[in-house]
């Protein structure tokens, strides 16, 4: 094995500037009315964003957030080159177990999510516990994200973000690895797989089940099974949900896939535009996951600070669907690796399980009654669980990474 | 019957000091995003736009100039009942016409217009040339915009548009009127006359006709009319500029329609923000109007220190569509009084001429070399000329208002 090059580690410091330029604006910020017992019917509460701004210009300690996020995240920076975009200085979270055979993972995060996502995955992955696998986690930002840089010009869609990864991990020393994601981490999972399945990447396992119907063309046996087999309950709920999303949860969605800019400079310009921006997220995408003010303020600070700025982070909707011209999910190819796929109940985009199949080779399944979109924050046991079902001993993808098969 | 015209309350438009400051003090702390290289106008409103009108709007433009100059018009708010709203305080604009006996005509703007949208069209159609009939104008801010209060709760639909419309008429003594509008005029005069056909208002134009498709079950012999027609598609490069706005330049009316006020926090804090919203449709809407930059500022400004605050405007998007789950004409049926259309080259939404004739009793169509959605605006004395012809002497609806054909 190749000795990684040394790694750069990042300590996360935004300047003093900075927080005085947010402490202005959240000082001068202008709130709109509301329509009398709107509720969430309109989008974020009022009374919710008046709260959060208040505390998060008198109350929130960005300071005593940030020494927390050094001491539980370690985290580096490394130059990555990607064909036709240059170098890349990428930012991620990198802890090794303890057992030195621990599979390798590369967590990859979604939008409005980040690296801290890993957060609570991380001692319960890497943890060293007699009878259970153990990982070596990666958790990365994407570039534009947290504080990765962004590219600088258009296309770089899955083969580059594929091709990123895939370096990364390789300078760390991992040649061959498993993937774990949710959101844009499920379609760059799956590009990791389209263009490295075998070679680099063992097996991945997904908590976003989304993927188009089988087409006949492509895959006919599944297609007609699609066809005759009936839908369970859990997945005509899970299809209806999908439907409410796409009609009424996807405006930003939309605006992120065709007017990136325009939107931008809002998330740029205004912490109180760029809170209600995700915020209602976190709510609307969670299963009565109980928000803590200051994880809702220091999740949308790693925004407000972040490198490439919040508008960069909204241009992958626009790279991705070719501008909502096709579907993400169309850019991943079926593999043959092991694919397994956590499912959440509250998840917003559920497909018929079946559908599943056009993504890959899948060996696992796992359904939950709890937890929505953000599974490794608000579901961690469950989500380690799975991972360690899925890659440990009597797992379908145990063993596939030669000679770290996660225990002594 | 006859009413007594109670007593016009004029309106001058005069921004606290305070406001402007706050303005001014946002607009010094402007956080700009990035951009991609080589990206012009295919990410959104582009980067280098954004910067110099947002440098015009602090150094240059002169607030307290354009308000004196808007002062100039005839402005006047009034309070008008709503059924199950209480009292909106309604902000209008009327100017008489010289000639005693001209048509009375509400004209009608839409998002992201105004009333200043009238400003063009007042001279040349209260006071066009002795052989052109004349108008008596009043065009209103729509309740959540410019000047005119806001609904307070949900649910204010289309007949309360149209009821807000007709009373305001009516409490200036014009019992008959026409009717003309765009954009949101367009859809809520398809709810006025809906509701005021024949008994209030007399005939109807609008230059953004655009429709739902056809359907027979709505008008079974219209619609077996249609089919012998020769199916008159709006010429290829108008479908194709159509098809990119559906595609591309939705995402305003997606989000607007499912989450206003999420949207709102952004553009009721951010003045670039809002500038941005905003100016993307002036540009992409607009048929190479040569806007200035003054007429840009003096535009966004009318929203940022609108009575309701930019926030409100939105909501009409969620309230007309049921929060995405029907189109804008639910709720409206074709009327028999004259209407009239005028097609301009630039328009986003060009369906097929055919289903005018479904919005309603054609009698007057005219087709432009130039000009777009913002035509009164853009091509005032195209517009005025249609109104003209329509409505003088030998018109299609010449003297459909009685004791008012527009010449003395």
């Amino acid at each position: 094995m190749i000795a990684p090059a040394a790694e750069q580690p990042f300590a996360l410091f935004v300047p003093d500037p900075d927080l005085a330029l947010l402490r202005e604006k959240l000082a001068l910020a202008r709130l709109p009315d509301e329509l009398d017992g709107a509720g969430w019917d309109y989008g974020v509460p009022l009374a919710d964003v008046r709260r959060l701004v208040a505390r998060w210009r008198d109350g929130f300690d960005w300071r005593a957030a940030e020494e927390a996020i050094n001491r539980d995240l370690p985290q580096f920076t490394r130059d990555v080159e990607v064909e036709g975009f240059g170098t890349l200085n990428v930012h991620y979270v990198h802890r090794r177990s303890a057992r030195e055979n621990a599979v390798p993972l590369l967590f990859v995060h979604g939008w409005p999510g980040s690296f801290l996502e890993v957060r609570k995955l991380l001692p319960l992955l890497t943890a060293d516990v007699p009878d259970q696998p153990s990982f070596h986690v990666v958790a990365l930002s994407l570039p534009g994200f947290g504080f990765s840089e962004a590219p600088k010009k258009g296309g770089f869609v899955h083969k580059q973000y594929g091709e990123l990864a895939n370096k990364l991990m390789i300078s760390l020393g991992y040649d061959a690895y498993v993937v774990q994601g949710g959101d844009w981490g499920h379609y760059i999972a799956g590009s990791l797989a389209t263009y490295y399945a075998h070679t680099h990447v063992k097996g991945w396992l997904s908590n976003y089940p989304h993927a188009q119907p089988p087409k006949l063309s492509k895959s006919p046996w599944l297609w007609l099974t699609d066809l005759v087999t009936p839908y369970s309950e859990r997945e005509k709920e899970g299809w209806a949900r999908t439907k409410e999303f796409r009609a009424r949860g996807s405006g930003y969605s939309h605006e992120q896939a065709t007017q990136p800019q325009t939107v931008g400079y809002s998330l740029g310009d205004s912490p109180v535009g760029l809170l209600g921006w995700i915020y209602e997220k976190l709510v609307r995408w969670t299963n009565g996951y109980r928000w803590e003010d200051d994880e809702v303020l220091e999740w949308v600070s790693v925004y407000w600070f972040s490198r490439a700025g919040p508008a960069a982070s909204v241009r992958i909707y626009l790279e991705m669907t070719n501008r909502f011209e096709r579907r993400a999910v169309d850019g991943i190819e079926w593999t043959s690796i092991p694919l397994g796929f956590s499912l959440f109940a509250k998840e917003l985009n559920q497909v018929p399980r079946k559908w599943l199949r056009t993504l890959g080779n899948v060996v696992f399944e796992s359904e939950h009654e709890h937890g929505g979109h953000f599974a490794a924050h608000e579901e961690p046991e469950a989500l380690a669980s799975d991972i360690r079902r899925m890659f440990g001993k009597g797992g379908p993808g145990f063993g596939v990474v030669p000679g770290k098969d996660g225990y002594v | 019957m006859a009413s007594t015209t109670a007593e016009e309350q004029p309106f001058t438009l005069a921004v606290p000091d305070a406001d402007l400051e706050l303005l001014r003090t946002k607009l010094a702390s402007v956080r700009f995003p990035d951009e991609l290289e080589g990206a012009a106008w295919d990410y959104g409103a582009p980067l280098a736009d954004i910067q110099r009108l947002v440098t015009h709007w602090k150094n240059s433009f002169d607030w307290r100039k354009a308000e004196a100059a808007i002062n100039t018009l005839p402005m006047f708010t009034h309070d008008i009942e709503v059924d199950g709203f209480g009292t909106l305080n309604i902000h209008y604009v009327h100017q008489k016409s010289a000639v005693k006996n001209a048509v009375p005509l509400l004209f009608v703007h839409g998002w992201p217009g105004h009333f200043l949208e009238v400003r063009k069209l007042l001279p040349l159609l209260t006071a066009g040339p002795a052989d052109q009939p004349s108008f008596h104008v009043v065009a209103l801010s729509l309740p959540g915009f410019g000047f005119s209060e806001a609904p307070k709760k949900p649910g204010f639909k289309g007949r309360h548009y149209a009821e807000v419309f007709n009373k305001l008429m009516l409490s200036l003594g014009y019992e008959e009127y026409v009717y003309q509008g765009g954009d949101w005029g367009c859809a809520l005069g398809a709810h006025a006359v809906t509701h005021y056909a024949h008994t209030h208002i007399k005939a109807w134009h609008t230059n953004t006709p655009f429709y739902r498709r056809p359907k027979f079950l709505s008008n079974p012999l219209l619609f077996l009319g249609l089919l012998t027609l020769p199916f008159n598609e709006p010429a290829l490069a108008g479908l194709q500029r159509s098809q990119e706005f559906m595609k591309k330049g939705m995402g305003y009316y997606m989000e607007q329609a499912t989450q206003p006020q999420t949207l709102g926090y952004s553009l009721a804090d951010s003045p670039v923000g809002l500038l941005a919203w905003i100016y993307e449709k002036l540009v992409s809407w607009s048929d190479d109007y040569p806007w200035t930059d003054d007429e840009v500022i003096e535009w966004i400004s009318i929203y940022w220190f609108s009575r309701a605050g930019p926030a409100a405007a939105g909501r009409i998007y969620y309230e007309i569509t049921n929060r995405n789950t029907n189109d804008l004409f639910e709720g409206t049926k074709r009327t028999t009084v004259p209407f009239g259309v005028a097609y301009f080259p630039g328009e986003i939404a060009q369906t097929p001429k055919s289903w005018s004739k479904m919005l309603g009793k054609v009698v007057f169509e005219s087709t432009h070399d130039k000009g777009g959605h913002f035509s009164a605006f853009e091509q005032p004395e195209k517009l005025a000329s249609d109104l003209h012809k329509m409505f003088g002497k030998g018109g299609p609806a010449h003297g459909v208002v009685p004791g008012r054909n527009g010449y003395d």
